[in-house]
């Protein structure tokens, strides 16, 4: 019956003033393990870039699908629970900071958010395109053994150690190269932005 | 600026451990920010672990099917609403904090009034009419009655010269609540739910925070307590 009558009216066509009965024949999730599968990948990118530790990119994550998941009705269209659950990933992330430092260090905004649900959720060579970019950004605008020590130690996650060897510099001296890198990294995305 | 704060945040970053919490001031924000964003596209940012996919997988498939997540039942603590921190609690009002932020979502896609700033939602149906459910006599100041209408079962008070009716099926999976008159309080007897005579969420012991009751329309005319609700059966 209801089906005759929404069919009958096609979409995006009003049914004699009733409220628009919708038509669930585009791309939508059968449940909600479908909704998980196919963003608990995305959601973590997003919060790892965001954040830049596992543990806390997991608990996010978590928090993000513990709050989405259950609210969500079924027949909202995938593109609908996607937008939902990345304004839910914003939320949260911006608790996390005010939970944890007081001030927003990071948050996520519409541009990423748009790249990350086109981004195809197999690749596994780095984080987010946009992590990626804005890394290369920042690095980008060093001098080179400022751009070599963060290098190092943020992406290619050697101890200090390691890096001052393969930089042929003291560890003492390679612990001020990265205080001094970091802070001229900021100023570089301040300038950025 | 905070100076040792920032260094042990940032050195937490980089020995791939969670930051620990500290006061930080606007001058902390620009180093932080640009040490989480070189971070952000380290390798372990690409997948999330398998573990922590099927461990989450697992947890919401309890959370979804209504059971607690870990402990058995008795175990649990009843949460009392808004008195404690609990993670959990915080979440459930997230859904309610990103629909009121709303600019993608709008009730299409999420069900319900979660609680927190949204006000309960009335129950205002298609095709309704006023049906009576109690003689105005039998209902008192400070009275609560019970009724079924088939279509709608729910509860009506009169407070301070007020009525009030709110649905009588708990938000959490709908199983029948029943009245406690001298707590004035609606119990759920499946999970330990129970609201206020207004509908309001008292306290649960779920993983998130069930919405609370709908209203439904009430009058008072002719000597006749009614409700606005869909014809039904008696």
């Amino acid at each position: 019956m209801v089906m005759t009558s929404a069919s009958a009216a096609g979409r995006g066509e009003r049914v004699t003033g009733e409220p628009l009965l919708r038509v669930v024949d585009d791309e939508f999730y059968p449940d909600w393990e479908a909704v998980y599968r196919d963003n608990v990948g995305r959601v973590y990118r997003l919060m790892f870039a965001k954040v830049g530790n596992r543990a806390d990119a997991e608990d996010l994550t978590a928090e993000v699908f513990m709050a989405a998941l259950r609210p969500l009705r079924v027949s909202a269209s995938a593109a609908e629970v996607r937008s939902y659950l990345f304004a839910t990933a914003r939320t949260v992330l911006a608790g996390h900071w005010r939970k944890t430092l007081g001030i927003e260090i990071t948050r996520l905004n519409a541009d990423e958010l748009w790249e990350q649900a086109s981004n195809n959720p197999s690749a596994q060579d780095a984080g987010t395109p946009a992590a990626s970019r804005d890394a290369a950004a920042i690095l980008a605008g060093l001098p080179e053994n400022y751009r070599r020590i963060l290098q190092l130690r943020f992406l290619e996650s050697c101890s200090i150690r390691e890096a001052a060897a393969a930089m042929g510099v003291s560890v003492t001296y390679a612990k001020v190269l990265q205080h001094r890198a970091l802070r001229r990294a900021a100023r570089v995305m301040e300038v950025g932005t | 600026m905070s100076a040792r704060g920032t260094r042990r945040f940032i050195s937490d970053l980089l020995k791939g451990r969670r930051p620990r919490s500290f006061r930080a001031e606007e001058a902390d924000a620009a180093p932080l920010r640009a040490a989480i964003t070189l971070r952000g596209a380290a390798p372990e940012g690409a997948a999330p672990r398998e573990e922590f996919v099927t461990g989450l997988r697992q947890r919401l498939a309890a959370e979804m099917a209504g059971e607690p997540a870990s402990e058995p039942n008795e175990s649990r603590p009843v949460r009392a609403v808004g008195s404690t921190r609990r993670r959990f609690v915080q979440a459930s009002t997230i859904a309610a904090a990103a629909a009121a932020a709303g600019a993608v979502v709008d009730h299409v896609v999420v069900g319900g009034a979660p609680e927190g700033p949204r006000d309960p939602q009335t129950l205002t149906p298609a095709t309704g009419q006023w049906r009576t459910v109690s003689a105005s006599a039998d209902l008192a100041e400070g009275g609560v009655r019970g009724f079924d209408l088939g279509s709608v079962v729910g509860f009506v008070a009169r407070n301070a010269g007020e009525l009030k009716a709110v649905s009588g099926v708990c938000t959490h999976l709908g199983c029948r609540l029943t009245l406690d008159a001298p707590a004035r309080r609606l119990d759920c007897p499946c999970h330990r739910t129970s609201f206020g005579l207004n509908g309001e969420l008292l306290n649960h012991q779920l993983p998130v925070a069930p919405p609370a009751l709908p209203h439904l329309q009430v009058r008072e005319q002719g000597g006749v307590v009614q409700i606005y609700a869909p014809p039904g059966p008696v």
